[in-house]
């Protein structure tokens, strides 16, 4: 059967009551997520995991993806009304968002943001279905070589394109990395770094790092601020106008394609494809001076790559089983947790699970879409609950969720320490997603790299023998030579276009 | 008088011995059995349906927990540690629980007499395939080619001191053949590994591939002394003459050290009920899991014949290492 046969196969389930019910729970809670500020889509996906332990497997992931894409949605509205991220990657925005707001356009604003992350992300959807079969079988040509070479690019990525921080990013890679050793020797099985602690064995816990780092640690910094003072606007008319959605055709179409693209390289992360989609629209407009004041057009390219990038990098989760970003990597312990491993033989082991999954991205775009658009009104007046009751709240909520992943009390500790550290971090300007990523990706390039090792019998040539691993690593090396040789212009660019 | 003294007597010492009071109220409310791989892994798989097979007869519920990592020693622990009142059972994954206690590096807190083999439920036998298209069309072809250019030949596992990795150092013992030894972390790796051609050879067992076995994968042998059912068409390593390259996957229900016999005893009636009804073959078979009812004097024998098997093994594999 080809793609879209088994996608339709995939409606047929995806649009039953009971699917449907949890692509609906997730879109609202992820949605809540986005719209809380502090709580962004790792922290959200990974607190929520023991929500669904008791769904099938399906189930399960139908209702975390659509979490984790509708915490992608959510974040915008706050950014919008009170000029905060809800999440990392809505910080662009705000620029012309919370602009849009205080000319009392707030309605068209999250008009036009729901629409392009609408049409983003069943775009993306429709390009992750032609791509994600043939990738993976392309996939089997990848050795262990080919992932670890893949990996070694992708980290590079990250501290390449962290910007002004990128010795910070370093720094935080590396750290990643050593915690990534703790636990038994991948390949002779000796215990490393566990101090005798048995619970060290298997490894730090990556979701209570997760939760702690990203979770606990922002609301410890939302606890300390002031809370933002919520733009009161009228949000009866979040319908753009027709000049509006006219002005937008070319934004949200070209922040299709950069999300999409950039979805696809593990690294990027989700704030890279919104940046430089808003960027592009400054450079082809006709009126740049606008951006910043309120143009529509950078409120939908940013917003519409954002959710292409989000459906995108399901790509490589699905077709290779690599996680680029901290949010998939979640997902995919969820997928792990329920028995199923992501990668090339994903499509043809469980055809039904995974084409009902892709179905379900549509169905949840399109839930989004509703939720968003009429109900906008009522997401907005959960920014006025007092920020003491919410952040009590979503605290018990952390150490019931790190607890109930593995009945463990050990693991409470691990989020609550690491809260603490992701909170010192954050007061230092230390970027938190590159120790993430390599903490997840840690353990896999350490393992392939060994695997290889034993293949070539000891031989690190065997990576100048194998040409796709050769061209992937050219990647590091030419982030490395960008850093070394231009840092100073690309860092003018960007304070240029965003201030 | 004097008789119904002695029977008193004895009635009274049979309690001092058997304890019926907890026999009788045993089980009082749900049993955990822990799992010490992840769910949706063969062990896991064959858990959840003795699990609820099991409990039509137990009268309490009995929950699989999974306590996966470090290939099991973390689930191991566990089962060592609990209280030995019955209510935490474990599944005893052989030989991959005896090779953990005899490597020093893994600084194991139990041994394998810290566990009483109660009832086995599955015998996976291992299972040696090639690629679909490669040159290897029997596994004689294979180990001459690998003992003409030793350690040319890559071999995969899933895991160091799994019984894979074992079943290859019997084959090299008993052939003469050198491979050079890949561990692969788990099945769906070895798959890719295999098919994506990046190793020549697997060291497999029978439930996780059977079904692809035919044009994309080539069976070479079963190490076991008879044909596997699932693969009827590939021959055993005993018909090909290598007797002692016998190894599989063996995974049955225990109990922590101290467990009262007579709820072992119980434990053993409910869920050997459970492994011979039909609806556990029927199960099982679709699975590829072929089942092994043993228990008693047959379970503690083989129990303790794969500790010195295993011990063999593992000690070759940690002078090579």
């Amino acid at each position: 059967m080809d793609s879209l046969g088994h996608l339709l196969q995939g409606f047929a389930a995806a649009l039953s009551w009971y699917y449907l019910a949890y692509a609906l729970a997730g879109c609202v809670l992820g949605t809540l997520i986005g719209v809380l500020p502090g709580l962004g889509p790792a922290a959200g996906t990974a607190i929520l995991i023991p929500l669904t332990f008791n769904l099938d497997a399906t189930g399960a992931i139908i209702m975390l993806s659509a979490i984790y894409y509708g915490a992608m949605y959510g974040g915008t509205i706050t950014s919008v009304l009170i000029n905060v991220p809800g999440e990392a990657a809505s910080v662009v925005t705000c620029i012309d968002g919370h602009a849009m707001a205080r000319q009392g356009r707030a309605g068209s604003a999250l008009g036009i943001a729901a629409i392009g992350s609408f049409v983003g992300g069943v775009l993306a959807t429709v390009a992750l279905v032609v791509v994600a079969m043939p990738l993976a079988t392309l996939a089997l040509k990848f050795g262990p070589a080919e992932f670890f070479a893949l990996m070694v690019a992708g980290l590079c990525l990250v501290v390449g394109l962290a910007g002004k921080n990128i010795v910070a990013a370093l720094l935080m890679t590396v750290i990643g990395l050593l915690f990534a050793m703790i636990g038994l020797d991948p390949v002779r099985g000796a215990p490393r770094f566990t101090f005798g602690v048995e619970e060290l064995y298997d490894g730090i816990g990556f979701v209570p790092v997760v939760m702690g780092l990203f979770g606990v640690a922002e609301l410890l910094l939302a606890a300390e601020k002031r809370q933002a003072r919520m733009i009161e606007a009228e949000l009866k008319n979040w319908m753009p106008t027709r000049q509006e959605m006219r002005d937008c055709v070319g934004p949200i179409g070209r922040g299709t394609v950069v999300g999409f693209v950039l979805g696809l390289i593990p690294g990027v992360g989700a704030i890279v494809p919104t940046f430089m989609a808003y960027v592009i629209e400054k450079r082809v407009s006709k009126t740049p001076e606008r951006f910043g004041k309120g143009a529509i057009e950078g409120v939908a390219s940013a917003e519409t790559a954002n959710n292409a990038y989000a459906n995108a990098a399901m790509v490589p989760l699905l077709a290779l089983g690599i996680p680029s970003s901290p949010t998939i990597a979640v997902l995919m312990g969820a997928f792990i947790i329920n028995g199923i491993t992501p990668g090339p033989f994903l499509f043809q082991e469980q055809p039904a699970l995974v084409w009902t999954v892709i179905a379900s991205f549509f169905v949840g775009n399109a839930l989004l879409l509703i939720l968003n658009l009429p109900l906008v009104g009522l997401w907005a007046k959960l920014l006025k609950i007092p920020f003491s009751y919410m952040c009590t709240g979503v605290l018990i909520f952390c150490v019931v969720g790190a607890y109930g992943l593995k009945q463990s009390l050990f693991d409470v500790w691990v989020m609550l320490g690491f809260g603490i550290i992701g909170y010192l971090l954050r007061k230092l300007d230390f970027p938190i997603a590159p120790a993430i990523l390599a903490l997840i990706l840690g353990p896999m390039m350490e393992k392939s790299l060994r695997t290889t090792l034993e293949i070539s019998g000891g031989s690190f040539a065997i990576f100048l023998d194998r040409p796709v691993a050769l061209a992937l690593l050219t990647i590091p090396v030419i982030v490395i030579a960008f850093l070394l040789f231009k840092p100073r212009s690309l860092d003018k660019l960007r304070e240029s276009d965003v201030d | 008088m004097l008789i119904r003294r002695r029977t008193l007597l004895a009635a009274s010492a049979a309690t001092a011995i058997a304890s019926p009071a907890m026999a009788q109220n045993y089980p009082r409310r749900a049993v955990q059995l822990i799992v010490a791989f992840p769910a949706g892994g063969s062990t896991d798989v064959g858990a959840r349906i003795l699990a609820g097979l099991a409990e039509k007869d137990f009268g309490q519920p009995i929950t699989v927990v999974n306590k996966g990592g470090a290939g099991g020693q973390i689930g191991f622990t566990e089962i060592a540690r609990a209280r030995p009142d019955g209510y935490t059972l474990g599944f005893l994954n052989l030989p991959g629980m005896n090779t953990i206690t005899l490597d020093p590096e893994r600084k194991a807190v139990f041994t394998i007499d810290s566990f009483i083999p109660i009832v086995n439920q599955v015998l996976d036998p291992g299972f040696i395939w090639v690629k679909g298209d490669s040159p290897y069309k029997t596994l004689a072809e294979l180990t001459d080619a690998a003992k003409k250019n030793p350690g040319k030949i890559s071999a995969c596992t899933t895991g160091i001191l799994s019984d894979d990795h074992l079943a290859i150092l019997m084959v090299q013992e008993a052939t003469g053949a050198e491979f050079r030894i890949v561990h692969f972390d788990g099945g769906a790796q070895q798959l890719t590994g295999v098919l994506g051609g990046h190793v020549d050879v697997a060291f497999d067992n029978v439930g996780s591939v059977f079904k692809r076995v035919g044009t994309e994968i080539r069976g070479l042998a079963v190490t076991d002394v008879v044909r596997s059912k699932f693969l009827p068409q590939v021959p055993c390593t005993k018909e090909l003459g290598l007797i002692t390259v016998i190894s599989s996957s063996t995974r049955g229900v225990g109990a922590p050290k101290g467990t009262p016999a007579d709820i072992c005893k119980a434990v053993e009636t409910a869920f050997l009920k459970a492994i011979n009804s039909t609806e556990m073959k029927e199960k099982m078979d679709a699975v590829g899991l072929a089942l092994k009812p043993m228990v008693g004097a047959e379970y503690a024998k083989y129990y303790a014949d794969l500790q010195a098997q295993a011990k063999k093994y593992t000690e070759w594999a940690l002078k090579m290492r």
